[in-house]
């Protein structure tokens, strides 16, 4: 048995072996198709199996040509023009033209296939237009200023038309086909995935630092409970994965065998809404005096470490929209305290809990179960059940579990955040009928200010503008606790090198992944 | 006899968590929900056991686990011993047809893996400590009812049972008035066995996560936020662990000394 | 087998189809129960989908329809009942993909786990039960007993956890433990769950061999000069199996529940961590699907059992 491992590891180390790193899931999608699945996890191996018609400069924020070498917006900012490379091949040997451009569009927006995001990146997509063929144009019915963003991220990749139609929207997850760096070569749901280099890559977008892959295969496993990554990495099963709890952090550096990088995730903060549409929360100076209540300083370093800074707005530091808001109140128990009081709300002697005519202060939070979410949710209820508040926590344990609890409306808190590069997000979050709409509040200057940003396609710094008004309504409106900016814990083996990511946070540049020599 | 230093420290073991669930408030240093210290920190003066990942005072969280793991289990086996004894004994006293169809269901329900029905109970329901009171109950029923159906069913046969029906009266009324004390005395060491199941089973839950709020003291939830920090800070898991194991062996071991001693004519 | 050729062939065919048709039976009440109980508790399968945002409520009446939703429970159970018997346990509401397909995926990794469990529960317990049972009242006997009682006692969750704990602080101080850390992928989880499923069986065997240690034809073996080796080993362990074997049945159906939480501390690939998060996801045919495979396997195995048992012990055929 031993002699039969000394066999296997060498034969690892030999030359002629072909190079292969493991890269740790820390998510088990439901289903990886980018058309049509959300998961933020498929896009770490798959953003690197397609290409889109541009990308983001992760330095500059800048829109850089990808599969389309220059592109125009009409000055009515509803028609986008691309010229597109006429050079590229998908993995199955077909070219890359505008009839693929079209036919990947339809797909999406195809109500059989049920896309999940894909669809709803396009806004107020009207139609495709082939103009010749290396040319085509994308017709909106209203101006949309995240597109480029959109058509930058892997959920709108470009996969091979024949490869689309010979599998169906079923079975393509398990047969992709695009033209990127990386060739897709099996998925086994739950157990890995792996990717194999193209070596016909040869339209290195600039974001990119190698022209061609120096990694032969790239395997993917998944490891959902946070418990078992850093063991993971330490037994070798895997050089890179993300999402380490910061207390394993600092242990697994002092083994010499890694390095740490931190990746800031862009978006929305780790944050709780209040429920506007719920009693006790319904009432605003509340709500401001429970943030008060809170050491939100404290929490970051008690559950995040050293590793995030603390949050002061709807929005990450690390949106180019970011702007300062009015700050958030700074901890003051004692002001708190004095301010609960004068609302009316008195602790009656002989009794514990709060209460306003008979009424006892109640709050109920729900939490999801990811990213410290349930962590936060405990000291928040800790701090408030020391100041008489009587405090209810659910943790959901998945995604549809909590809808479900948000869908009963019975809750005054309720903990979720999405990320994204494009501030548009917020709409789905603050508009009176946005999906995301938690917080339940309707404001008919909000929801004006949220569709102008939106259409503000040609002028960045109206758009800025507009974002910062927003933040300061939210602000004012104390709808909203912001906790901390995202940061992703990323480790990696000392002997690779070349991690780097795409500005969604998430997404590596698997292509300049390197073993030092 | 070996056995008796066993039953000896299992009734102790029993009779401490017993103990402690009633008295927590009074021996807990701290407030099990309230962080105290630095979050991770090794035993000190203050905290004897140290703190977990917030910070919250082990020692404390420990002695109200005892309060929560046991009153959920002994909830859920309620649940199971009222619910199961009342199917077995309308089984055993209405032979035929009925007892029949009664424990065809049973056997039939066996085959379902009580786990992962208790699961999707619980995912239907909504997470929280009752649900899981409700699933372990319901869970533990079709293999308590048959054991039950059997002890009512050999009580019957004695003859004293048919004395009373020949006494004439209602006769259900008459037999469940003279088997119930008779035969529930002999249920206390299945009761007792099942308590250790529940056990199992409601921990089993709160472990994969389905207690609703994290922040109670619970020894599942414990030993699974516990994992997390398994290297740096072993004895949080392997405290609340062994807690729920030393509480399973020990109600175990005493139902089955419960059974021993209540079968004096059996040979030893 | 000596005692099947003891008896007419015919009557031992008859009490074969017997026990078959019984066990279809059960199968059929377990799956009718699984499928009532499921849907009352669940609530609208869609209702998740719905709230999640990845149907419009015109796509979920679409997919009500064609999924039979709108239907009665009665015709919908008679529905699943007639595509079970085709095979097909219908398709995951997320992907779309065939419930049968999405659950072989994972079923090797499982019955991998499953099977190399059994196997070393079953090497265990009757290692265990035998010892236990040979010298009663001895340091050795007692010792038996003492495992194979925490065997039952521990949680699994426990006992995984001890050995993760185990194994990484090994990681760190033993050299050339990559070779244990080989074993982490099957035998580590194989032998957690096997060792609770131990404790079980080797009670099972130890009272067997001690009820017919003090039967008659025990005494008559003795009386015609058989070591006690021999006498515990071949007279006594052989009547005792019968019950062992409906029992390592009823364990085998207890594994498949059990990998559910040992795939999750062990971080495996498999059905119990499929069903917790179909069960997370409200993935509601691929729960259903799972629940149902289990209680069919529990019954086959129930069958096997009792036909193995009948065979092995002619006693059986007068109870019959």
């Amino acid at each position: 048995m031993l002699s039969l491992f000394v066999g296997l590891s060498s034969c690892k180390n030999g030359k002629s072996q072909i190079e292969s790193i493991s890269y740790g899931l820390t998510l088990s999608p439901s289903g990886i198709d980018p058309h049509i699945n959300a998961s933020a996890e498929l896009g770490i191996p798959l953003s690197s199996v397609y290409d889109t018609l541009v990308f983001q400069d992760p330095d500059t924020g800048d829109f850089v040509p990808g599969l389309a070498q220059s592109w125009t917006i009409s000055p009515d900012a509803l028609t986008y023009t691309f010229e597109l490379r006429e050079d590229v091949v998908f993995h199955d040997g077909t070219d890359f033209n505008a009839n693929s451009v079209e036919a990947n569009l339809n797909y999406i927006v195809n109500p059989d296939h049920l896309s999940q995001k894909a669809v709803i990146m396009l806004g107020p997509f009207e139609q495709v237009e082939v103009l010749s063929e290396f040319s085509v144009a994308i017709h909106l019915t209203a101006p949309y200023a995240p597109l480029l963003d959109s058509l930058s991220q892997v959920y709108l990749g470009m996969a091979s038309p024949s490869a689309l139609g010979k599998w169906g929207p079923t079975e393509y997850q398990f047969h992709q086909v695009g033209t990127g760096p990386y060739r897709f070569v099996e998925y086994i749901p739950n157990d890995h995935l792996i990717l194999r280099k193209n070596p016909d890559y040869a339209w290195a977008p600039s974001v990119y630092q190698q022209n061609i892959a120096a990694i032969d295969e790239i395997i993917f496993k998944f490891y959902e409970d946070p418990a078992t990554r850093s063991f993971a990495l330490e037994t070798g099963e895997i050089d890179i994965i993300g999402e380490i709890p910061p207390q394993e952090v600092d242990r697994l550096l002092e083994t010499g065998e890694f390095e740490f990088q931190p990746v800031p995730i862009p978006g929305q903060p780790t944050q709780f809404f209040f429920n506007s549409s719920k009693s006790p929360t319904s009432d605003a100076r509340l709500r401001e005096i429970l943030i008060t209540a809170l050491d939100r300083q404290f929490i970051v370093d008690t559950i995040f470490g050293a590793y995030s800074p603390v949050a002061e707005g709807p929005l990450s530091h690390q949106l180019f929209s970011y702007t300062t808001t009015s700050p958030y109140p700074d901890y003051d128990p004692d002001f708190a305290v004095e301010q609960l009081d004068e609302l009316g709300w008195r602790i009656e002697p002989g009794s514990r809990v709060r209460s306003k005519d008979e009424t006892p202060l109640e709050l109920s939070i729900v939490a999801p179960p990811w990213g410290s979410n349930s962590e936060v949710a405990q000291l928040m209820s800790a701090t408030w059940e020391n100041l008489g508040i009587q405090v209810s926590l659910e943790i959901a344990p998945g995604f549809g579990p909590l809808r479900q609890l948000q869908d009963s409306g019975e809750y005054n808190l309720i903990g979720i955040n999405f990320f994204g590069t494009d501030p548009d997000l917020l709409s789905s979050f603050y508009s009176t009928d946005g999906f995301y709409n938690w917080s339940g509040q309707s404001d008919a200057e909000l929801d004006k200010l949220l569709s102008q940003a939106k259409a503000a396609t040609h002028d960045a710094q109206e758009r800025q503008l507009y974002y910062s008004q927003i933040s300061e309504m939210i602000r004012e409106q104390a709808l909203l606790i912001p906790i901390r900016d995202y940061v992703n814990l990323v480790v990696v083996r000392s002997d690779i090198i070349g991690l780097h990511f795409s500005p969604q946070g998430w997404f590596p540049y698997l292509i300049d992944l390197r073993r030092a020599p | 006899m070996k056995s008796q230093p066993t039953t000896t420290l299992s009734l102790i073991w029993a009779i401490l968590v017993i103990l402690v669930a009633f008295a927590a408030p009074i021996l807990a240093p701290f407030n099990p929900r309230q962080p105290v210290s630095d979050p991770l920190s090794i035993p000190s003066t203050t905290t004897v056991l140290g703190t977990d990942s917030l910070g919250r005072d082990l020692l404390s969280r420990l002695l109200y686990g005892a309060r929560y793991s046991l009153g959920l289990s002994i909830l859920a086996a309620s649940i199971t011993i009222l619910a199961g004894g009342l199917i077995g004994l309308l089984a055993a006293t209405f032979p035929g047809f009925p007892d029949r169809i009664i424990l065809w269901i049973l056997n039939s329900s066996l085959a379902i893996p009580g786990l992962l029905l208790a699961m999707v109970l619980v995912a239907g329901l909504g997470p929280g400590t009752s649900t899981v009171i409700i699933a372990v109950g319901i869970w533990g029923i079709p293999g308590f009812a048959r054991i039950s159906r059997t002890m009512f069913k050999q009580t019957l046969s004695m003859g004293y049972v048919d004395a009373v029906r020949a006494l004439g009266g209602n006769w259900v009324w008459n037999s469940w008035f003279h088997i119930l004390p008779n035969a529930g005395f002999r249920l206390i060491p299945l009761a007792t066995v099942h308590v250790a199941w529940a056990f199992i089973g409601a921990t089993t839950l709160t472990f994969l996560g389905f207690a609703g709020d994290p922040s109670l003291p619970e020894w599942g939830s414990m030993l699974n936020a516990g994992r997390l920090h398994l290297v740096q800070m072993p004895h949080l898991a392997i405290l609340p662990g062994a807690a729920m194991s030393f509480t399973i062996l020990s109600i175990h071991n005493l139902g089955t000394w419960l059974a021993r001693i209540s079968k004096p004519y059996s040979v030893h | 087998m000596v005692p099947l050729l003891n008896r007419p062939a015919s009557r031992t065919l008859i009490a074969i189809g017997q026990r078959l048709i019984f066990g279809l039976l059960t199968a059929l009440t377990a799956v009718t129960i699984t499928f009532f109980a499921l849907r009352l508790a669940a609530g609208d399968p869609l209702s998740s989908l719905l709230a999640q945002g990845l149907a419009t409520p015109l796509q979920a009446e679409v997919l009500r329809v064609s999924l039979g939703l709108d239907q009665p429970l009665t015709t919908q159970y008679l529905d699943f009942l007639s595509s079970l018997l085709k095979g097909n346990l219908g398709n995951s509401l997320y992907t779309n993909r065939s419930v049968i397909t999405v659950i072989m995926e994972q079923f090797q990794h499982t019955a991998s786990l499953a099977l190399l469990s059994l196997c070393i529960a079953v090497i265990l317990g009757l290692g265990l039960g035998i010892i236990a049972a040979w010298r009663k009242g001895s340091n050795r006997s007692w010792l038996a007993e003492t495992i194979s009682g925490l065997a039952t006692s521990l949680p699994v969750s426990f006992t995984g956890i001890l050995t993760i704990m185990i194994l990484s602080l090994s990681i760190r101080t033993i050299s050339g433990s990559r070779v244990l850390l080989s074993s982490k992928e099957l035998l580590l989880p194989a032998l957690v769950l096997g060792f609770a499923s131990s404790g079980a069986i080797a009670r099972v065997i130890q009272s067997g061999l001690e009820e017919s240690m003090l039967a008659p034809y025990m005494l008559a073996a003795k009386a015609r000069g058989i070591n006690k080796e021999s006498r515990l080993l071949w007279h006594a362990l052989r009547p005792s199996l019968p019950p062992a074997i409906s029992l390592i049945a009823l364990e085998a159906s207890f594994l498949f529940a059990g990998t559910v939480v040992t795939e999750t501390v062990f971080s495996r690939p498999g059905l119990g961590r499929l069903l917790v998060t179909s069960i997370l996801q409200g993935d509601y045919p691929i729960a259903q699907g799972i629940v149902v495979l289990a209680a069919l396997f529990y019954t086959f195995s129930q069958s096997l059992a009792d036909i193995l048992a009948f065979i092995s012990d002619p006693r059986l055929e007068k109870a019959n």
